[in-house]
Order: C-alpha cells, then sequence, then structure tokens
C-alpha cells in the first residue's frame, strides 16, 4: 500500500497553498512597500513545501503498518489522560495529578496495578520534593493546600 | 599562541568547583540518558533545557552541564549496544558488530572498558582538532555576508539528510514545515503579524522548546506504547574485568585512526557520527592484519567506538562557529543557546570569547570525569539499563512535562507540547525526518534575515544571492548534497546493513 504518503502528501500541498494564500494577504506594512516585504519568505516556502509535496504524491514510498484500529485508541486514550493531567496541575495539585497519570501511564505500558500505583505515587512525590525544596522550583499543591 | 592563552583562561573557568561540579552532573546524566533504552543524546538534552532555564543557571553553568551531558550520552549509548545489541541511536549501531559478540563470549566487561577507553581517547582528539579548527573557522567566516548566510542555511538543510538519506523530497518538505513554524508571529523587522490568526497566545511565535520535546518524548513514548516495549529486553550477563595493559595498547592505533577519521567526518556537513562510525569501522578491518571482525574484535569496538565520538566533538565545530548545526542532538544544543540569548556564529568566539573557552576547557575536564566514572561504575550503570521501560517512561515523560510547565507555568505549553508529539508520531509514521523541523523552527528567523539583508542591500536584485565565488561555492555544495544522496544512498545504506546481517548470522 502506498496510500499513506499520497493522503499525507495531499494534506500538506492544501497546507501549501492556504499558506502561501495567507502570506499574500498580509497587510502593508508600516512605511510602504519594500523589495523584500514579510511575505517573501513565507511564499519561497509555500513553493518549497508544494514541490515536495507533489513529489510525495507522484511518487511515493511504502506505507508503513499502522497500529490496529484497537491500539489507535488506546493511544489517543493515553494522550487524552496526557492533556487530562496538563488541564488539573493547577486545580487539582502537581502530586495527585502526577501519581495519576504516571500510574495510569505505567500501567498501560504493562505493569501490574499495584506496581504502577507505587510508581505513580513515589516518582509524584519525588519529583514534587525534588522541585519545591531542592531545586526550589514551586509546584502548585492544588487540593493538598489547606 | 593566541589560542593557548584563551585555553588557558578557559581551563580557569572550568576548573572552578561549580563548574566541575556542573561537569560530574552532566556526565553522569549524560550516561544515563544514553544507556536508557528510549532515551537518546537529543530527548535527554532536549528534556534538560528548560529544567537548566528555569533553575536560572547562568549560560556558562548549563552550557557546561548540557555538553557534559551530550557527552556522557555518547558513552552511555555504547552500553547498550554491546550488551543488548541495541544501538542507542543509529551512530552506535556499528559498536554492535564486535561488541556483542564479545559480549557473548563473556567478555563484556573487556568491551565496555575497551570502548570507553576508545571514547575518551576519540573525544580528546576531536576536541584538540576543536581547538584548533574553530578559530580558524571563525574568521573565515567573519568573510560571509548576507547572502553567503543564506547559501549557509540552505546547504545545512541540504546535506542534513546526510549521506544515507532516504527520500531527499520528505527531508525538503520536513524543513520547510519547520521554516514555516519559525514564521508564525509578528514579523520582527516589520511588525506585521503572520499566522497568528489574532491569538494572542500566538504573536510571539512557537517556543521550540516546547517543539522539541514533544516531538521527541511524547512520540517516543507512544512508540512504546505501539509495540508493546514495556518489559524491556534481556541482556547479556557482566564479568568481572580482566584487563590487561597489553589488551589496551593492541587496541590504541585504531582508536587513534577512528577519532581522526571520526572528527573529519564530523566536521563535514552532510557527513555525521553514523557516517564517521561506518567508515573508521571499515577501514579498520582493511587495516589490521587478520583480525577477527565481526565475531568480537576489541578493535572493532575501538574504532567505531572512538569515531562515533570523534563526529560527536567535531559536529560542534560548525555549530559554534557558523551556527549551523549538523545532527539533531547539535541542533537542540543550538536551541539551548538561542535560549540563553546567545547568538553562535563567527561573533561568538570574539564577543563571548571567555564562554565559549570555559565550555571548551569544560569538555576536556567532561572526558576525564567520564572515563574514571566509567570504568568502575559501569556495574550501576548497567543496573540502571535493567528498569523495564514501563516504569521508566512514564516517569520521564512526567520529569519532561515539569520542566516544560516550569518554564513558564501555563498548561497550555503542556496542551502545545502533546500535540507536538501526537504531531510527531504522525510524521516519524511517514518517515518524515524530525530534525529538519526543529532546525527549521531554529534557523528560521536568522534564514529570513539573511535574505532580507542581502535583497535589501542589491535593492530588489535577487542575483546577489548567487554574486560572490563563496556564495556559488556553498550553493555547489548544496546542491551536491540534495542530489548525492539519491545515488549514491542506496549502495552506502546496503553496504551498512549488509555488515549488520552479517553479524547476525554469526
Amino acid at each position: 500500500m502506498r496510500i499513506n504518503d499520497r493522503v499525507f502528501g495531499m494534506l500538506m500541498l492544501i497546507l501549501a497553498v492556504g499558506y502561501g494564500w495567507e502570506a499574500t494577504q498580509f497587510p502593508i506594512p508600516f512605511g510602504g512597500q519594500e523589495s523584500v516585504g514579510p511575505e517573501t519568505f513565507p511564499i519561497m516556502l509555500a513553493i518549497i513545501l508544494g514541490i515536495s509535496s507533489i513529489y510525495m504524491i507522484v511518487r511515493p514510498d511504502q506505507d508503513e503498518k499502522w497500529a490496529p484500529a484497537a491500539m489507535l485508541i488506546e493511544l489517543s486514550v493515553v494522550v487524552l489522560s496526557m492533556l487530562a493531567f496538563a488541564w488539573a496541575i493547577e486545580p487539582i495539585g502537581f502530586m495527585p495529578a502526577a501519581a495519576l497519570v504516571v500510574s495510569f501511564l505505567s500501567w498501560r505500558m504493562g505493569a501490574s496495578i499495584a506496581k504502577s500505583i507505587i510508581t505513580g505515587v513515589t516518582s509524584s512525590v519525588v519529583i514534587f520534593f525534588l522541585f519545591n525544596n531542592v531545586l526550589e522550583l514551586a509546584l502548585p499543591l492544588g487540593l493538598l493546600e489547606f | 599562541m593566541d589560542t593557548m592563552s584563551l585555553l588557558m583562561q578557559g581551563f580557569a573557568v572550568a576548573l572552578t568547583p561549580e563548574s566541575i561540579m556542573f561537569a560530574v552532573i552532566g556526565a553522569i546524566l549524560g550516561t544515563l540518558i544514553g544507556a536508557l533504552p528510549g532515551l537518546g543524546p537529543a530527548n535527554g538534552v532536549a528534556i534538560l533545557i528548560p529544567l537548566a532555564f528555569s533553575l536560572g543557571l547562568s549560560p556558562t553553568s548549563s552550557l557546561i552541564l548540557l555538553t557534559s551531558v551530550y557527552a556522557g550520552a555518547m558513552y552511555g549509548g555504547r552500553i547498550s549496544s554491546i550488551l543488548l545489541n541495541i544501538p542507542g541511536d543509529e551512530p552506535a549501531m556499528m559498536t554492535c558488530l564486535d561488541g556483542y559478540p564479545m559480549a557473548l563470549k563473556g567478555k563484556a566487561a573487556e568491551a565496555l572498558a575497551i570502548s570507553a577507553i576508545a571514547s575518551f581517547i576519540g573525544s580528546f582528539i576531536a576536541t584538540i582538532g576543536l581547538v584548533i579548527l574553530a578559530p580558524i573557522l571563525a574568521k573565515f567566516a567573519l568573510r560571509f555576508g548576507p547572502s553567503e548566510y543564506f547559501a549557509l542555511f540552505a546547504l545545512a538543510f541540504a546535506t542534513l539528510g546526510g549521506i544515507t538519506g532516504k527520500n531527499q523530497f520528505k527531508t525538503m518538505m520536513a524543513a520547510a514545515i519547520g521554516l514555516m513554524i519559525a514564521t508564525v508571529g509578528i514579523d520582527i523587522s516589520t511588525g506585521v503579524q503572520r499566522f497568528t490568526f489574532n491569538t494572542l497566545e500566538l504573536f510571539e511565535g512557537v517556543d521550540f522548546i516546547i517543539a522539541i520535546v514533544g516531538l521527541f518524548a511524547i512520540s517516543e513514548l507512544l512508540f512504546f506504547l505501539e509495540r508493546h516495549a514495556g518489559d524491556g529486553l534481556k541482556q547479556v550477563a557482566i564479568n568481572k574485568l580482566k584487563l590487561s595493559a597489553k589488551d589496551i595498547i593492541k587496541v590504541l592505533p585504531a582508536s587513534f585512526r577512528g577519532a581522526v577519521l571520526g572528527f573529519i567526518a564530523g566536521v563535514l556537513p552532510g557527513a555525521g557520527a553514523s557516517l564517521g562510525s561506518f567508515i573508521s569501522y571499515t577501514l579498520e578491518k582493511r587495516v589490521s592484519d587478520k583480525g577477527e571482525f565481526g565475531k568480537g574484535d576489541p578493535r572493532g569496538v575501538a574504532a567505531p567506538e572512538a569515531g562515533n565520538n570523534g563526529a560527536a566533538s567535531g559536529a560542534l565545530v560548525p555549530m559554534l562557529t557558523l551556527g549551523v548545526p549538523g545532527s539533531g542532538t547539535t541542533a537542540v544544543l543550538l536551541a539551548m543557546l538561542i535560549s540563553l540569548n546567545i547568538s553562535p556564529g563567527p561573533m561568538l568566539f570574539q564577543q563571548n570569547a571567555d564562554l565559549v573557552w570555559g565550555v571548551i576547557a569544560a569538555m576536556f575536564v567532561g572526558n576525564f570525569v567520564l572515563l574514571l566514572l566509567n570504568i568502575p561504575m559501569v556495574g550501576i550503570f548497567v543496573k540502571l539499563l535493567s528498569i523495564p521501560p514501563k516504569y521508566l517512561m512514564p516517569v520521564v515523560t512526567l520529569i519532561a512535562s515539569v520542566g516544560i510547565y516550569s518554564v513558564s507555568h501555563s498548561a497550555l505549553d503542556l496542551y502545545f507540547m502533546i500535540g507536538f508529539g501526537v504531531l510527531g508520531y504522525i510524521f516519524r509514521k511517514i518517515d518524515i525526518p524530525l530534525v529538519p523541523i526543529i532546525l527549521g523552527m531554529l534557523l528560521g528567523p536568522e534564514m529570513e534575515k539573511s535574505l532580507r539583508h542581502a535583497l535589501v542591500l542589491s535593492d530588489g536584485d535577487w542575483t546577489v544571492l548567487f554574486n560572490s565565488g563563496l556564495s556559488i561555492g556553498l550553493w555547489t555544495v548544496a546542491i551536491l548534497g540534495l542530489i548525492l544522496p539519491m545515488i549514491v544512498g542506496p549502495i552506502v545504506r546496503a553496504k551498512m546493513s549488509k555488515s549488520k546481517e552479517a553479524v547476525k548470522d554469526v
């Protein structure tokens, strides 16, 4: 199958055209038009990206296998869990959020539930104290503040 | 001797207790990073940049810390090559050829010790080379005008795929994507907003450190998950070290040859550490009398390892003097320089002489530390190597996120990091190289600036880009660098995989 490169090349061609068109729409800078404006370099880039994406569509490489659907769903869950961690640092606090996400990740990587919880809790507590007390970079305490 | 006195001043900086402390910490961390599966040198340095940054270390201290990490990672990479037959990164591949068979024969400790000595010789000679060559090149580079710089940047991208590059169009595409990301934000010279879509967060552009950590570290985590590689791999047990002076003397010539070849390969654009270790190994095989190459010949361990480390230090020459890195890890080091507000290039040697020479002197110090550290303490590193990735990778990811978070205390930076991680995963699936993307983000602003300067000086005449002998020369090399790999690449790659297969059959 050589579909990956074709699809990706297509997407990049759209990006190149959109990016190049956007560059021509820049307002004329204060002080009038010069021989090189803010749009010159972007237009060059759009042309280079355009040429290489057309090459990719015309002469695609052999596909690397995508993971099966179940794995892709799992990877999305992992990405979501990391996003949730990023969101939770401030309202919930670094230690609980980190303990949860590290335990979850290490469980998904194949550790037993008990061991992943130990990994999560120890690493988050150690890193919290290392950063807060030794390196003096404050991390939010969140719910544990009281 | 001007250089000599500058170097002595550098040692005065590098031998302060504070600098030695950072060199030792960097060496230990670097060896760990190099040895641990799934953490290459580029990755490791990238994770540490935001930490060094938010700790508020002085530029000299952070540079000493991170160059020691860089040197240490090159040392550490050989541990997994020898014990697991898995190269930590591409240049370490040639070390597997004789290192792993030696380990199988019950000579793992000897292989590790010999490779440590060879690494030391490689870095040491190449650092001397750096001391001699860098000031000369820096002086020469003062003659570069904006159009020469523009050609030089083009050359850097064209040769980045290296002689073994697979698909040159994909390298071009990656470079274009990186440069495009760099154009996001307020244009420095005119104040026009570009591609910001009126979002306040995009006015300052995309932070390349966030992109680097995301593209390397987070995408690596996703790959580990997909491959179910959480349990780690079986490694060869380590024996008690029995190394005589005779064994060491026997590998010395191989190490010296490897070091010199590696240094040359490191300095040249487009060659890089992989080619350095490959050439060193093949030459050694030819020069040496009836060795048992491929079956555990110590010289087959020493030559590529010296070459690999020589190339690593050699690659610092173009990075420091021209501001043009030739490899992924030196690109990451450049990222650090830029974020410390130090612009590399010929002026660096004049404006920040004490810093540059301090760092170079620190590389000598770091090398001794690494040698002292690596022979007695190799057992500890080996133990750490046996921690399964299923515990390690989540913790590393956590440390990476803490680093990014502590730079500006915003969750948005973390969202960006994760986004770049997903992008990195997709790019790697489609075989789009990540290094040109990062290099594009780093060099974009400078490249655009030189184009503008050149064109403003010539009043919009584009032929100015090709009107000096120097720039025509640079363009010629750039075009050759883009086209040659399409012809030579398949041949070299076939040879490399052939010698790899020969080992598997043993």
